[in-house]
């Protein structure tokens, strides 16, 4: 199944790592973009079709709490599905957002299957 | 706790282990590279990581999987070495949680050898290429 993929991540070096695992974990049809803050990744999302966003919390100029109500309020991008991406694993901050509306989160440090999993999930209930 | 999280981190994403405590005393023929990351929240306070040469080579040769791991820029093994500084942190944190919500600020690269002027890490790990040094600071005010 092809897939466009955005990674929203203020480090090259995370974004890269993201791409290679996704590669390496066996998931065929996947295409990247990428942007380095929310607010790049509204400029993506508006000129582009993404099917799943993978992004980071902690970022300058917008963090990616930012970007997921700015989504959720976006009625032409809201049904775009966000998948956290971060070292913050405490309990509180998954809970509050996936209750913005994110629809899956994944921990730093993370295994690969992790990633596939969490990614087949998202885009399994998008496609079903 | 401090080892626990930084090991979790180096296996899980660096796909390096820890060999156990670097014991120190080693000549060093080049620089190392220092990150600190502040944390906001309950306690607040820094984290500071000191990874030697060959350590960082291997760490983002690991991390990137490039052609030739010679090949790397600086900048890369610079982002490398923040993004592990960036991930123990959090991961520590995670493992500590409190009702209140902590925040990480982006690392910062330090002056190279700037960890020298510290006190002796909490922690050093050998990788064996190479070792990490780890600084743990709260700040006094913390509950």
């Amino acid at each position: 199944m092809a897939f466009r993929v955005l990674i929203v991540d203020d480090s090259s070096v995370m974004r890269a790592f993201i791409r290679r695992i996704i590669l390496l974990s066996g998931m065929d049809g996947a295409e990247f973009m990428e942007a380095s803050d929310g607010q790049e990744a509204l400029g993506v999302l508006r000129n582009e079709w993404v099917d799943v966003v993978l992004t980071d919390i902690n970022m300058p100029t917008m963090d990616g709490e930012q970007l997921v109500r700015s989504l959720a309020a976006d009625e032409l991008l809201k049904s775009v599905p966000v998948v956290i991406v971060s070292t913050d694993g405490t309990e509180s901050r998954m809970h509050q957002m996936l209750a913005l509306g994110a629809r899956g989160y994944v921990k730093k440090p993370f295994l690969p299957e992790t990633l596939r999993a969490e990614l087949e999930r998202v885009l399994g209930e998008t496609y079903a | 706790m401090l080892a626990d999280a930084a090991s979790e981190v180096l296996e899980t994403m660096f796909f390096t282990e820890v060999l156990g405590p670097a014991l120190g005393g080693e000549a060093e023929p080049e620089p190392r590279r220092d990150v600190r990351v502040a944390f906001a929240g309950t306690p607040s306070g820094a984290l500071t990581l000191s990874v030697s040469g060959p350590a960082a080579r291997t760490l983002a040769g690991n991390f990137l999987a490039p052609e030739q791991d010679d090949s790397l820029p600086p900048a890369q093994l610079d982002g490398v070495v923040c993004e592990l500084a960036n991930m123990i942190c959090g991961s520590l944190l995670s493992r500590v949680e409190t009702e209140c919500r902590f925040r990480l600020s982006i690392p910062e690269l330090a002056p190279a050898n700037a960890s020298h002027a510290f006190a002796p890490p909490c922690q050093s790990l050998d990788l064996g290429e190479g070792t990490i040094h780890l600084w743990l600071e709260l700040d006094s005010h913390a509950n």
